[in-house]
């Protein structure tokens, strides 16, 4: 493994990714979505905006999962049950289609620091692609940030590349 | 066909023209209202933004005024051609001799939200720095100002000491940028109520909005936005025959 390559061999800009600060409401990352990621030229994947904070530190990141989540009623949110069965509840939704306008306009003047995944998980530029398969898979994410002495942003790394290396090493003859 | 691709002036310009044209014979009479975005793209077989721009400009020169919530109406409101005048920067800026101190609220990246492309004139999938400051005299806050530069003009400007450095300096000083042209917009306006709260004024007092447009050659280098409060400045003006 040890020549396997490191974060920063496979690390993408950030500026390939839009940004926002935290305060942005969700209509208007939906607005900017649409305008980078939508309709631009190029396919990015995994189509995420990537939040800051005044400093411009990195927050949080936003996909589409976390705006539709957003516009979600209240109602539809799940409710922690204990020992009780699985049920269906796609049904509810039904509801949601009928107050979609309304409801959902108001919840989009929610800020997205609302809604965003917070950044809890990084890699840095010297460790192993390992590390960041290992914090990817046990965490559900597609993307981490790639910070220089635990601080400094630098980069980006998603979970294709890091697939694309491990599955080269496997099947290397 | 109304537009020629093929012609070199721009599109947007030339539906700008167009639509003079239909105000000043009268076609688009004094307080009618255009028609919405969506149809203007239709007549025109242009994109949105390309609309956006051409009524944008012609909101500026006074041929149109936008009503919040109900659509934008033939405007009979004479503007005159505008003065130009030849001074240093430094003269230009209001606050000039005023000492202040600063608060930085915001120094970070952002994609231009609502019509910040147009206004920047910028492909709307771009980065720009935004810079917020509060800046008081007295420790009285009297101007928030809002600056917003395309990231691929200046990217180091995100981690200089705003707080001590007149942007205008860090420009021309440190980055060799010279600005050659400023077009400045002065209106009286509502604040709105963050403005308020920061200004340390009532939900909707009337503020001094100075809109900034800063260009190198060409090239729009920032477009800036200050809210004043109004009992605090007077506004001078020299000019000077070339």
């Amino acid at each position: 493994m040890s020549e396997m390559k490191s974060i920063k061999d496979i690390m993408m800009d950030v500026f390939e990714f839009p940004h926002i600060p935290y305060w942005f409401t969700i209509r208007q990352a939906i607005g900017i979505i649409k305008k980078s990621l939508l309709s631009s030229e190029k396919c990015l994947h995994p189509m995420v905006v990537l939040v800051f904070d005044e400093k411009y530190n990195l927050v949080g990141t936003l996909s589409l999962k976390e705006i539709l989540r957003g516009l979600e009623p209240k109602f539809l949110k799940p409710i922690a049950k204990v020992q009780v069965p699985e049920e269906d509840e796609s049904g509810l939704s039904l509801i949601w289609d009928t107050l979609f306008d309304k409801q959902s306009r108001a919840a989009a003047e929610r800020p997205v620091s609302e809604v965003m995944i917070p950044t809890k998980f990084f890699v840095q530029p010297n460790d192993p692609i390992t590390k960041a398969a290992y914090l990817m898979v046990h965490n559900d994410l597609v993307l981490l940030p790639v910070l220089e002495e635990k601080k400094k942003f630098v980069g980006l790394v998603r979970m294709v590349e890091i697939f694309d290396e491990l599955s080269n090493a496997i099947l290397k003859e | 066909m109304i537009i020629n691709r093929d012609k070199p002036q721009k599109l947007y310009i030339q539906v700008f023209d167009n639509l003079k044209k239909k105000f000043e014979s009268g076609e688009l009479a004094v307080g009618s209202q255009i028609p919405v975005e969506e149809e203007l793209c239709k007549i025109y077989g242009v994109s949105k933004a390309t609309i956006r721009l051409a009524v944008l400009e012609l909101v500026r020169q006074g041929y149109l005024m936008r009503q919040q919530g109900k659509g934008t109406f033939v405007c009979k409101r004479v503007i005159p051609e505008g003065l130009t005048m030849s001074a240093s920067f430094k003269e230009l800026m209001l606050e000039a001799g005023v000492s202040f101190t600063t608060s930085v609220l915001a120094q970070t990246v952002m994609m231009p939200v609502d019509d910040l492309d147009i206004k920047l004139a910028m492909p709307e999938n771009r980065h720009i720095i935004y810079i917020k400051r509060l800046r008081a005299v007295d420790n009285e806050p009297v101007l928030l100002q809002e600056a917003f530069i395309p990231y691929h003009i200046c990217p180091d400007i995100i981690k200089e000491d705003v707080a001590n450095n007149s942007l205008f300096e860090l420009f021309e000083k440190r980055y060799k940028i010279t600005i050659t042209k400023v077009k400045d917009y002065i209106e009286v306006t509502h604040s709105k109520k963050d403005e308020g709260e920061l200004l340390g004024l009532s939900a909707g007092a009337p503020v001094l909005l100075l809109e900034q447009h800063f260009y190198s050659g060409d090239d729009q280098i920032m477009y800036m936005r200050t809210v004043k409060k109004p009992d605090r400045f007077r506004l001078f003006l020299e000019f000077e025959k070339k």
